[in-house]
């Protein structure tokens, strides 16, 4: 029994061994110049840097970002399309220690809680290499608004009706 | 020059001064009011659903628009044949062209005051969202031309067909068929069909530019080929309503 846990053990050290050694490595932080309440309208950026770990150069590399939103009850991946033109880079190939920077510029549509990530693979490479979780909010903006609609959807016909009456009062 | 100032003036008059065109009016705030109020229960609406808004917005006033111009149109021609007081207009010392125009001057000041009542619906509803004011100039620009060209379809019907009734219901059907880009979804007009009906189709060619500008953010100066096929629908009735009325003999 002993024996099974070292070599299952052993195996384990193997596998993440390997991990370790992953030819790719992502990193990704929100931009400085980034609102610090973010709102549905603004425009915030994420930087990413993909850095060559691996002793020979990598070709075919592709990155992408993704998002998803992480209410409570709405938790959901997000489909990009209107929220960003720049969705993904890539890259011929990239020498043993390079790095690929790259801005990813985002315009907030909907308000919610949040998730970005940055995935990276290459043609030869097995397996994807994901940066760490980047977290944001992102506050409602009121798009129509009550206080706006009411006194004009009610009011202009009020004054249609009263114009209406007035000449009705007035003809008699 | 001044017989068809007097004219657009009596017609426009008609409008503001009568029950009967101020009933009209107030149905088309009514109409836009409940778009409004429709809206405001939603609050999910997201950053381009707002600019969806104000799109839905300049399609329902354009339409609202055509369909005053079909109902003034057929009222100017065809309503003042059935009350007996086409005739004697005929009869004054003006050109039929003249007397034509001076309709289309009170279709103008129709449309300017639908589109005066439609402005602070637009600024309601889309004031926190994006291109609000290209989106009511586009409506001005592109609206205009499919509005009055409405106009000149229901005079021209009003003077060919006998009765109100017939020359009315020929027009709306006409608006209908014409406006069905508002019902239908983006699929069914991607269709060879459809492509084909949007490319001839003036109120495709409005929406199309309404879309282009609130949604897409181009540019006005960009949607200048819609323009010109609206142009060519207004040049289109504007022929059919002249040649019309020149065979008004009753």
């Amino acid at each position: 029994m002993s024996l099974r846990i070292i070599f299952f053990a052993g195996a384990l050290l193997l596998i993440s061994g390997s991990a370790w050694a992953a030819p790719l490595s992502v990193g990704l932080a929100a931009a400085k110049s980034n609102p610090i309440a973010p709102q549905m309208g603004d425009r915030i950026s994420f930087h990413s840097v993909i850095r060559n770990d691996a002793t020979v150069p990598l070709d075919g590399l592709i990155a992408w970002i993704s998002l998803v939103q992480v209410n409570e009850g709405r938790e959901q991946p997000v489909d990009l399309e209107d929220w960003s033109a720049h969705k993904a880079v890539t890259a011929a190939s990239l020498s043993p220690g390079a790095t690929l920077e790259t801005d990813w510029p985002v315009r907030l549509i909907q308000a919610g809680a949040y998730r970005v990530v940055v995935s990276a693979v290459t043609r030869g490479g097995a397996d994807l290499t994901a940066s760490p979780l980047v977290g944001f909010m992102v506050l409602q903006k009121p798009v129509v608004e009550s206080r706006r609609v009411l006194p004009i959807a009610v009011g202009i016909p009020l004054l249609l009706l009263g114009l209406i009456l007035s000449r009705r009062l007035r003809g008699r | 020059m001044k017989s068809i100032g007097l004219i657009a003036g009596k017609e426009g008059g008609d409008l503001l001064l009568s029950l009967r065109g101020l009933g009209w009016l107030l149905t088309m705030a009514a109409v836009l009011s409940a778009f409004g109020l429709l809206l405001v229960s939603d609050t999910e609406l997201s950053l381009l659903d707002n600019a969806q808004v104000v799109y839905d917005m300049g399609g329902i006033v354009t339409a609202l628009g055509a369909l005053l111009a079909v109902v003034v149109g057929t009222d100017a021609v065809a309503g003042e044949r059935e009350r007996g007081t086409l005739v004697s207009l005929l009869l004054a010392p003006t050109s039929r062209n003249s007397i034509l125009l001076g309709k289309l001057g009170g279709q103008a000041i129709a449309w300017g005051i639908m589109y005066a009542i439609a402005l602070p619906y637009f600024w309601a509803v889309g004031s926190t969202g994006q291109n609000l004011a290209d989106g009511a100039i586009s409506v001005a620009l592109l609206g205009t031309p499919v509005v009055f060209g409405f106009g000149f379809l229901a005079m021209g019907l009003g003077a060919r067909l006998d009765s109100v009734r017939s020359s009315l219901l020929t027009g709306l059907v006409v608006l209908l068929l014409s406006a069905s880009p508002l019902l239908l979804g983006p699929s069914l007009r991607q269709s060879a069909i459809g492509r084909g009906f949007d490319a001839i189709n003036p109120f495709s060619s409005a929406l199309n530019g309404y879309d282009a500008v609130i949604i897409d953010s181009q540019t006005i100066v960009a949607q200048m080929p819609r323009l010109a096929i609206t142009l060519v629908w207004l040049t289109i009735t504007l022929w059919f309503a002249s040649r019309s009325f020149r065979r008004i003999s009753r």
